[in-house]
């Protein structure tokens, strides 16, 4: 009983990281292109029952569904090395072909249309499991599939798998160039209402922050898409290592998410990895330590969502939890020589309604992979400074929203008929109240947040709360 | 007339030495010497001649009363009173005869018969003395009849009183006689002659009764009897030399005492050779003693005449003669006498504080002595640590062994026993002769391994020795030291080996690291999910088997199916015993079957230790797991997609603050949970684990590594807080544990409600709304069993609130009481001095979370 995870990749990025995913899982794993197991990969110890499942001629296949609306980045997958890898079954593209056209609406609309086909898969999927424990999502927010599409799917495996699991690698639009895709704040808005209220958990991959990094930290002077998605794919493997190599603790996502996600609306993760190689290229190799390693993942420059936070913000941001997995061959006593270092430094700011600490998990490292790292770590971290991403999303969609901007393609759409944009300001309200609560999770009063001042209820708090369902607005 | 006188005087010379020679009955040809024509009568005419000739004159002055006196007095004092009278008148007739025909020299006549009269004297004692001039001193004859075998004729009458002539010659002759005449005087006091009294202290010295020197009971030691007249100083003496006597009886007597006993009791080895020495000592003895006797029997050849010479074992002889062996056997009547209890090692350990002695001689003999018993010791040492044998049937030696279960063979069945631990072997190498024997047998009974006895050749190889017995003795103590050093060095690692790669200690260290430790932990989680259901029924009700089956498939499920299957067969579900009202979770826990030899390390109480951990990570493991479950029934998307709008606000900020209550609480019971988790990982398992691989690196033997397993337990035992002294502490935790579990059940209830109150409100708005809602409803209809009727929805927001309100209470009661567990339970801990608790605390405090509630503490 493996606690299975299903993947699901939906849209150009989701299949662009998910591609990435795989290929990490297998090299770590010691599985080929084909799926056979490599002769060298003898030495045991690792869980491939989570991502993968063997096929009667002992093929391992991943638990992976491959979806999208237009064709091309399946197509490429299919005609690559590892086209052999996934079950062909497990592919779904549009009959027509035409993607979402970067609307959100297409993809929700198309989505449900397609409904019938994709929850079959997943249902297939799932009964192939012995003890299903959730899925991954992984999309974009921005563009039309990902987002739109995703977002149906989040809608409906929250009411189909209501007990289950459901993770998100939601990757954010990279803010410092011009997108060729301008409705990105509406398509960003829209999702990230359904990341709030249907998703477990999402882990925010900021392209701005990715970018960023590939420059500052890799010297990489214009990253490619490939290059950012590997560091995508890094964090996505290193944070499934503790379910895929068990140890005492964190065998499972949900032991994983859990302490975690102590808030249940505050669940979006930011992550840090490091050290940082992109495959092929030369970096200078630094001694590794856990101290140094936790240190660094505790360094802004290393995490991979952009902080737009102003200074006087930033040093009243809170970390509500921390959690550090750590690969490689650590002594453990070390860890806790870390902490106490990092308490001693005051290196960082925890909330003040709860107790709260750094954990570390420790991993082992995949026995087929060459490093040059001995020890490297990757963070997963909820922390208020996060929402001031969602204001940046905020604001971008109150711009456009009040120039009334390219609202027409959303219209031709049945959830915007008749001009009815009521779901924009609701994803909006939902939004507001979630940077509320991040902010309030800054207080030491979070507890009586939103109880004492009734006004606020009707007016904030109401709409944090109780918000409507969106099924049954009028 | 003149020349006539001289005719005269010549042919009466001739006469009186004719006289003298033929009147020698030993003189083998008496008609030769008689014959005037022989050259033995013309040596001797000539002698005599030659005497008469000379003018010798006797050292004293020729006075003839003086004289006559000194024989009456000798007369006197013999007792003769009678005859000196009588010699008196005579004397007096012979001095008053003048004129013609009578003696002129009157005092020359007195003095020749004084002097023959003497020399008759000393011719009576001595045996073999006819000789009417013994003092005329016929050495010329005596050493011309040497040749003729005739050497020992006359050695017995040189006596202290010989030679008048030669002490005439003397100046201090006056000395001389006062000395002859004590010893006259010794001679007249002593009833019994010096030889006899020598015979007898030979008879003595072997502990037989002479015929005046006998064993007197009274003194405890051979004497004189009182009636025999000696001097004291005799007395004493022949007192002093027959301690040797003495010491000899007792000697003697062990020896025979301990041979008698030897078939029907133990005396043991030791003893025997021990009487061994002693009797090769008495026989060397008794060659001295035979020696002696017969030097008593026989003269001294006296190389020349003029040495003084006499008896050759005079008594002081004699004690000269037994300087020697009266020191050794003082010492071996010393030892006789503290050995007589003793047995074995103690015995050789008593001689040996003996050997201890600044005397050469002592020393000397001490060592030979100890060679000869230490033998059988030291034979047993090296078949012990070669071959492993205890060939011990008289229990002397100072390890014992006793018959015990293979698995407590290397615990209880051999020990030192320390009185028959001789001083000479310390203790140190007394452990590790132990040790190495012991591994032997270990590797024998327990292992079923011959692999040892190539390591025994190599070690005996190496220490120089052979395998054959009889190899190594007293005194060679570096030698034993290096052959037990090289044989423990080898036998231990080969044990070692046999425990690594035969047995495969380390592995199943691990194994029980992984399973009973929890260390597997998708194994354990999975047994969790699939028992739980189970070990929540009574204890009674629970059937192991099923459990067993449970495991079965909790193996096969997790990565513990890769494991090695015999390790994997070793794992068994073990139910302890239970009490009434206990549930499955009271009672449930798994169980490691060590097997020989394995179960020397994993004995019963080390397992019962591990147990304990068991039963405490369970425990742990099953409060995260409640904890975990909690969360994922208020898991985020279960609450933030659910709709409320429909309800009053009063109930609404109700069911928030619930809410938010029980997810803070969550959140403070979860980070308490998860950190003692990572501290139980990091701290204690992790870290003792990695302590216990080094050590075991570096074991150089099976106790080694015992001890560092025992310490790698005690280290996870008390860190646990599963020590005797952090009992206190145990039971707050456990509480805790329990109030935990309780939150469960009522954030359970909690979310239940909430959710029936969800889609109650989602039903009654259902009916007015389209049928949008169909799937969801029909599945929210089967778990519509009912405490709230749908009567409308102010009825059912009043429950709702009710309800809300109670479960918040409820709440709030648990939180109020988790923070004082909580809070006594991290008060306790900084005082906990005998275990570094600082880890835990500093996990559990690392945002000082606790003290900000209260500053005041």
């Amino acid at each position: 009983m493996p606690r299975e995870i299903i993947t699901l990749q939906v849209g150009q990025c989701g299949n662009q990281i998910g591609m990435e995913f795989w290929k990490q899982l297998c090299a770590e794993h010691g599985i080929n292109k084909d799926g056979i197991l490599e002769d060298f990969a003898t030495q045991g110890g690792d869980r491939k029952d989570v991502f993968f499942y063997q096929a009667d001629d002992q093929h391992y296949i991943p638990r992976a569904l491959l979806i999208d609306l237009e064709p091309r980045v399946i197509n490429g997958i299919q005609n690559s090395e590892y086209r052999n890898l996934y079950n062909h079954e497990n592919i779904f593209v549009s009959d027509h072909g035409g993607g979402a056209g970067n609307n959100w609406a297409s993809g929700y609309h198309q989505g449900k249309g397609v409904e019938e086909d994709i929850m079959d898969m997943i249902d297939r999927e799932a009964d192939g499991s012995d003890s299903l424990e959730g899925f991954v999502l992984c999309h974009s927010i921005a563009g039309g599939t990902g987002s739109g599409m995703g977002s149906y799917l989040l809608e409906t495996l929250n009411d189909r798998y209501s007990k289950k699991l459901v993770q998100t690698y939601s990757v954010f639009p990279n803010q410092m160039e011009t997108s060729d895709v301008v409705v990105q704040p509406y398509n960003s808005l829209l999702t990230l209402k359904r990341l709030t209220l249907n998703a477990d958990c999402v882990v925010v991959l900021d392209n701005t922050a990715l970018n960023r990094i590939a420059v500052e930290r890799l010297h990489l002077s214009n990253p490619t898409f490939a290059q950012t998605n590997s560091l995508v794919s890094t964090v996505m493997s290193a944070s499934t290592t503790t379910l895929r190599y068990p140890g005492y603790m964190n065998n499972d996502l949900v032991g994983l998410l859990a302490s975690l996600i102590p808030t249940p609306r505050c669940h979006f993760l930011m992550t840090g990895y490091t050290p940082l190689t992109v495959e092929r290229q030369a970096n200078v190799i630094r001694k590794t330590t856990v101290l140094d390693v936790m240190r660094r993942l505790l360094q802004t420059k290393n995490i991979m969502v952009s902080s737009y936070a102003r200074t006087k913000e930033a040093s009243q941001a809170k970390y509500i939890s921390i959690l550090n997995i750590i690969q490689g061959e650590v002594d453990p006593t070390q860890v806790h020589e870390s902490l106490q270092r990092i308490r001693e430094r005051k290196l960082v700011n925890f909330i003040e309604w709860g107790p709260a600490s750094i954990q570390v998990a420790l991993s082992r490292k995949s026995p087929y992979v060459q490093t040059a790292h001995r020890v490297s770590g990757l963070m997963l971290a909820s922390h208020t400074s996060i929402r001031h991403l969602f204001s940046k999303c905020l604001s971008q969609y109150e711009k456009l929203r009040k120039k009334q901007a390219f609202l027409d393609n959303y219209r031709k759409f049945p959830m915007f008929a008749d001009n009815d944009l009521s779901e924009f300001d609701e994803s909006r309200d939902i939004i507001e109240s979630l940077v509320d609560e991040y902010k309030a999770c800054e207080s030491p009063d979070y507890i009586k947040w939103g109880m004492e001042d009734p006004n606020n209820i009707l007016t904030e708090e109401g709409n944090a709360k109780g918000t409507v369902d969106p099924k049954l607005a009028i | 007339m003149e020349e006539e006188d001289q005719q005269k005087i010549l042919d009466l010379v001739k006469e009186l030495v004719n006289r003298v020679l033929s009147r020698n009955p030993q003189n083998p040809k008496p008609s030769i010497s008689s014959n005037p024509n022989s050259p033995d009568f013309q040596n001797s005419l000539r002698y005599a001649i030659r005497i008469l000739s000379s003018r010798l004159t006797p050292s004293i002055a020729p006075d003839a009363a003086a004289i006559a006196e000194s024989i009456k007095r000798g007369l006197a004092t013999q007792g003769k009173s009678s005859q000196a009278l009588n010699f008196a008148e005579l004397y007096n007739k012979f001095a008053s005869k003048t004129g013609p025909g009578s003696i002129n020299n009157k005092w020359a006549v007195l003095y020749l018969l004084k002097i023959i009269s003497e020399d008759t004297k000393v011719a009576q004692n001595a045996p073999n003395s006819t000789l009417l001039f013994p003092n005329l001193g016929l050495n010329e004859l005596d050493l011309s009849n040497e040749s003729r075998g005739s050497r020992n004729f006359k050695r017995g009458e040189k006596g202290y009183d010989n030679g008048v002539l030669l002490v005439s010659k003397d100046p201090e002759n006056l000395r001389e006689i006062a000395f002859r005449e004590f010893v006259n005087l010794v001679k007249e006091e002593n009833e019994v002659s010096e030889e006899v009294l020598v015979r007898d202290v030979l008879y003595a010295c072997q502990g037989i009764d002479g015929k005046y020197v006998k064993f007197d009971a009274n003194v405890d030691g051979y004497a004189l009897s009182d009636l025999i007249k000696v001097p004291r100083a005799t007395r004493v003496l022949v007192r002093k030399l027959c301690e040797l006597g003495w010491l000899f009886r007792k000697v003697k007597g062990y020896i025979s005492e301990s041979m008698d006993r030897f078939p029907a009791e133990d005396v043991g080895t030791v003893g025997q050779a021990f009487c061994a020495a002693l009797q090769d000592e008495l026989s060397d003895y008794y060659k001295l003693l035979a020696v002696l006797e017969t030097q008593a029997m026989n003269p001294i050849p006296l190389v020349s005449e003029t040495a003084s010479s006499g008896n050759y074992l005079s008594l002081r002889r004699l004690s000269v003669w037994f300087a020697e062996p009266i020191v050794k056997m003082r010492l071996m009547a010393v030892l006789v006498d503290k050995c007589r209890v003793l047995r074995g090692g103690a015995m050789a350990g008593a001689i040996h504080l003996h050997a201890q002695h600044g005397n050469p001689l002592v020393h000397e003999f001490m060592r030979s002595l100890l060679q000869r018993v230490c033998s059988p010791l030291f034979e047993m040492v090296r078949s012990w640590v070669l071959e492993g044998e205890l060939e011990d049937i008289f229990s002397e030696f100072f390890v014992v062994g006793q018959p015990v279960k293979a698995e407590s063979l290397w615990r209880e069945g051999y020990r030192l026993h320390a009185g028959m631990l001789p001083s000479f072997i310390s203790q140190p190498l007394a452990q590790r002769i132990l040790r190495t024997g012991k591994s032997i047998n270990f590797l024998r009974v327990c292992c079923d391994d011959r692999g040892w006895a190539d390591a025994a050749t190599e070690a005996a190889a190496a220490a120089g020795t052979t395998t054959r017995r009889g190899s190594l003795g007293y005194g060679e103590t570096d030698a034993l030291e290096t052959l037990v050093v090289e044989a423990a060095k080898r036998i231990d690692k080969h044990l070692l080996d046999v425990m690594y790669t035969r047995y495969k200690f380390k592995e199943h260290c691990l194994a029980i690291k992984r399973y009973l430790l929890l260390g597997q932990g998708d194994f354990v989680q999975y047994l969790m999910d699939i028992v739980g259901q189970e070990l929540s029924e009574p204890a009674n009700t629970i059937s192991s088997f099923q459990l067993a089956g449970l495991l079965e498939s909790a193996i096969r499920s997790s990565n513990a199916q890769y494991d090695d299957p015999d390790i994997l067969d070793r794992l068994r579900v073990k139910m302890m015993p239970h009490g009434t009202g206990d549930r499955g979770w009271d009672v449930f826990s798994l169980e490691y079957d060590a097997r020989i030899p394995l179960d020397t390390v994993f004995t019963e109480s080390v397992m019962a230790r591990y147990l304990r951990i068991f039963n405490f990570l369970w425990k742990l493991r099953r409060v995260e797991h409640a904890l975990i479950g909690a969360w994922k029934t208020m898991k985020p998307n279960c609450i933030t997609s659910h709709s409320f709008t429909k309800l009053q606000h009063v109930v609404k900020l109700q069911l928030l603050s619930t809410l938010r209550r029980c997810q803070v609480l969550w959140n403070q019971m979860n980070h308490f949970v998860t950190n003692l988790q990572y501290y139980i990982m990091f701290e204690v398992l992790e870290v003792s684990w990695s302590n216990f691989s080094n050590e075991m690196e570096v074991a150089r033997d099976l106790d080694d590594l015992l001890a560092a397993h025992d310490k790698y337990l005690r280290s996870i035992v008390e860190k646990s807080l599963l020590g005797e002294r952090s009992l206190s502490l145990y039971k707050s935790l456990f509480a805790l544990f329990d109030l935990i579990l309780r939150f469960r059940s009522h954030a359970d209830r909690l979310y239940e409600g909430i959710y029936d109150l969800q889609a109650r409100t989602r039903a009654s708005s259902l009916s007015s709304q389209d049928k949008k809602q169909s799937r969801r409803q029909t599945r929210d209809k089967s778990s519509e069993v009912g405490s709230w009727l749908i009567d409308g929805r102010k009825a059912l927001e009043q429950r709702a609130g009710e309800f809300l309100q109670n479960t918040g209470q409820e709440l709030e009661a648990i939180s109020k009481e988790y923070t004082v567990l909580l809070e006594g339970f991290l008060s306790q801990l900084p005082v906990q001095q005998h275990v570094d608790l600082k880890f835990l605390f500093f996990r559990l405090h690392f945002t000082e979370f606790y003290s900000r509630l209260h500053p005041g503490t």
